[in-house]
């Protein structure tokens, strides 16, 4: 998108304009040189074109034409086929082992492994441009995360998250409520699952073992020169230049890598776990997305809506949390604004047992002494 | 917070009143030295604690943010971290129990002076027909649900190793045929490969063995019921068919 001023940076621009000698020019006389300036363009940047220059005006609704191939609306709609109906979720990869079959079948699996995997934001069309889900996964310690984030936490009642990621859905349907959890039951035995993680990390290789590219001989008069890559390209008939996208050594792995179609083998809420089948990319404890294969039919209705049922059963007061935290947060964010802080923080302050009673003695004391003082006085 | 106090505090006593504010003053010192304070006011405000954001060098309070309990989603309900550490060794447990509820496979290869060893010749009964496959054991890879043994023998002259996963259906029975005499020094006897070394065919010792366990199920049958006895299963069961026969045969010694 081209760059946009925002209307004070446009005022600006107008004092740094020689329209006259003197330093400040008077309003009216701005107006004037910017007469043909409509008032619709300088809302998003501005414009020296008179309105009707502009070719949009010929696409709209009203004209009767169909609804644009390109543009975000067109874009949803193409990519809605192959966008999950489902938010997935986040885990750690814990390994591989193998699943032994009933009937003697052996498996490779890897275990991914959920820990208090949590939605924190819904994206909408309306606000964001895309419907989207996003999802917290463990814990993380408070003086490791930012005043901007512990403000974003604060605002949804929630610990603060080890990690944080984002899972497109296909509409309104797959948003969830804030604050839930997402336990392995979120999917079924046998359902498939596209696995999305970064493989291990091989640090800078050539192009043997990053491209697979062969090398040299060993032998025939080769010297020093066994696992070069070769030519970069032809000579100078063919203009002298390595071509855009050549393949050359360099930085190998840590890529996201996306496993499709894995068909889960076990799940179990109680160890967090759920197995799919094969091999996933990246080392024990990586991060790995998992999510409803884009490419297989989305689960079925009543699966669906038993998770969504199951969700609202485990927490049935999610919306009602989320507006209470929200209206703490607004109390906290203006006392924040106005440097009230320490004193939010000392006017909850609740004794403990032994304060309390050693307060209570305080006051009983003083109470008497008191009394006695006024009696005196009397 | 203290009302009653001072709505009783005359206004005119400046002792009383002094001594009222020195109160106080114990009252404000023990409020700021609460590390994390609980909001207290109406049961609106969900619980949570306090992050303190505090200047380095002046040591004064920069900012707060509410900090809601890790361990909870919204309003109280828990969130319970993961149990185990390690889901693997959980998950293999959870198969083990299942495919070998005996745990006699487990017995078989267990880090005991009972249990079988790298350089002793066992016998593996496959389900899936062909001959039973005999072969000295080269090494053990212990991996939970995924432990297997690797036999070493001489068919025809060539020599043959093969891989068999303990806990696998497929395998119906694992028996030592021969002892080694001594405790092999190496954890793995990939020397046994070589010439000098190689054991060649194990088939005499598997056939001697046979010839002594004929002696030993005709003759003594006490022998066979107390072997029996002790690994709760009979070797005879193993050619039954139906649930009874598919369940695992492993014959430890004789």
């Amino acid at each position: 998108m081209a760059p946009r001023l925002a209307p004070a940076g446009a005022a600006k621009l107008t004092w740094r304009l020689p329209l006259r000698p003197s330093l400040s020019p008077s309003p009216a006389a701005l107006r004037t040189s910017f007469s043909t300036t409509s008032p619709q363009n300088v809302k998003l940047g501005w414009s020296t074109l008179p309105s009707r220059a502009r070719p949009t005006r010929f696409n709209q609704v009203t004209s009767g034409l169909p609804a644009p191939t390109a543009g975000p609306a067109a874009a949803l709609k193409r990519r809605a086929q192959s966008t999950p109906v489902r938010a997935g979720v986040l885990a750690i990869k814990k390994g591989m082992t193998a699943f032994m079959g009933l009937t003697g079948a052996r498996i490779p699996c890897t275990v991914l492994q959920l820990d208090r995997v949590q939605t924190v934001l819904n994206k909408t069309r309306k606000d964001h441009g895309y419907w989207a889900v996003q999802v917290g996964f463990g814990e993380r310690d408070p003086k490791n995360v930012g005043a901007p984030m512990l403000g974003y936490y604060e605002a949804k009642g929630i610990a603060p998250k080890e990690q944080l990621a984002e899972f497109r859905v296909r509409d309104e349907k797959g948003l969830l409520p804030v604050g839930v959890q997402l336990m392995p039951d979120w999917f079924y035995i046998g359902q498939r699952v596209d696995v999305r993680s970064n493989s291990r990390g091989m640090g800078f290789a050539g192009g043997m073992k990053r491209h697979g590219f062969s090398g040299q001989e060993a032998s025939h008069g080769n010297s020093k020169n066994h696992r070069t890559i070769g030519s970069a390209g032809p000579s100078q008939g063919s203009g002298s230049r390595v071509l855009p996208g050549k393949k050359m050594p360099g930085r190998m792995g840590n890529q996201r890598v996306t496993v499709q179609n894995l068909p889960i083998l076990l799940i179990d809420n109680e160890l967090g776990i759920v197995v799919v089948k094969g091999c996933v990319a990246g080392p024990k404890g990586c991060v790995v997305k998992i999510q409803d294969a884009c490419k297989k039919p989305p689960p079925p209705g009543e699966f669906i809506e038993k998770t969504m049922q199951l969700l609202k059963e485990r927490f049935p007061n999610a919306e009602e949390h989320l507006q209470q935290a929200r209206e703490r947060h607004l109390e906290l964010k203006k006392a924040r604004q106005e440097k009230r802080i320490e004193e939010i923080l000392t006017g909850g302050w609740e004794p403990t047992k032994e304060q309390a009673e050693m307060m209570d003695r305080a006051i009983a004391e003083d109470g008497h002494e008191s009394l006695g003082e006024e009696q005196a006085t009397l | 917070m203290n009302a009653a106090p001072l709505a009783r505090r005359p206004l005119s006593c400046l002792k009383s009143g002094l001594r009222q504010a020195r109160q106080q003053k114990i009252f404000s010192r023990s409020m700021a030295t609460r590390a994390a304070a609980t909001p207290k006011t109406p049961s609106q405000v969900p619980d949570h604690n306090f992050y303190r954001l505090v200047d380095k060098k002046s040591k004064t309070l920069r900012s707060a943010f509410a900090i809601y309990p890790p361990t909870q989603a919204a309003a109280g309900i828990p969130l319970t971290p993961v149990k185990t550490t390690n889901p693997v060794a959980a998950l293999h447990d959870l198969q083990i129990k299942k495919l070998d509820p005996t745990g006699a496979r487990t017995a078989l290869f267990a880090r005991t002076r009972e249990a079988a060893k790298v350089g002793d010749i066992l016998l593996v009964t496959h389900r899936r027909g062909g001959e039973p496959f005999a072969g000295v054991c080269l090494s053990i890879r212990r991996a939970g649900i995924d432990t297997a043994v690797l036999l070493r023998n001489h068919l025809g002259k060539v020599g043959v190793e093969m891989w068999f996963k303990i806990y696998n259906r497929n395998v119906a029975g694992i028996e030592i045929v021969k002892r080694r005499l001594k405790r092999a020094r190496r954890a793995r006897l990939t020397y046994m490969r070589k010439p000098k070394h190689d054991m060649g065919s194990v088939a005499e010792y598997v056939s001697a063995w046979r010839k002594s366990r004929r002696v030993f199920q005709t003759k003594g049958r006490r022998g066979r019921r107390l072997l029996r006895g002790r690994m709760g299963r009979a070797g005879g069961r193993r050619n039954k068919g139906g649930e009874r026969g598919r369940e695992v045969v492993v014959v430890v010694g004789k």
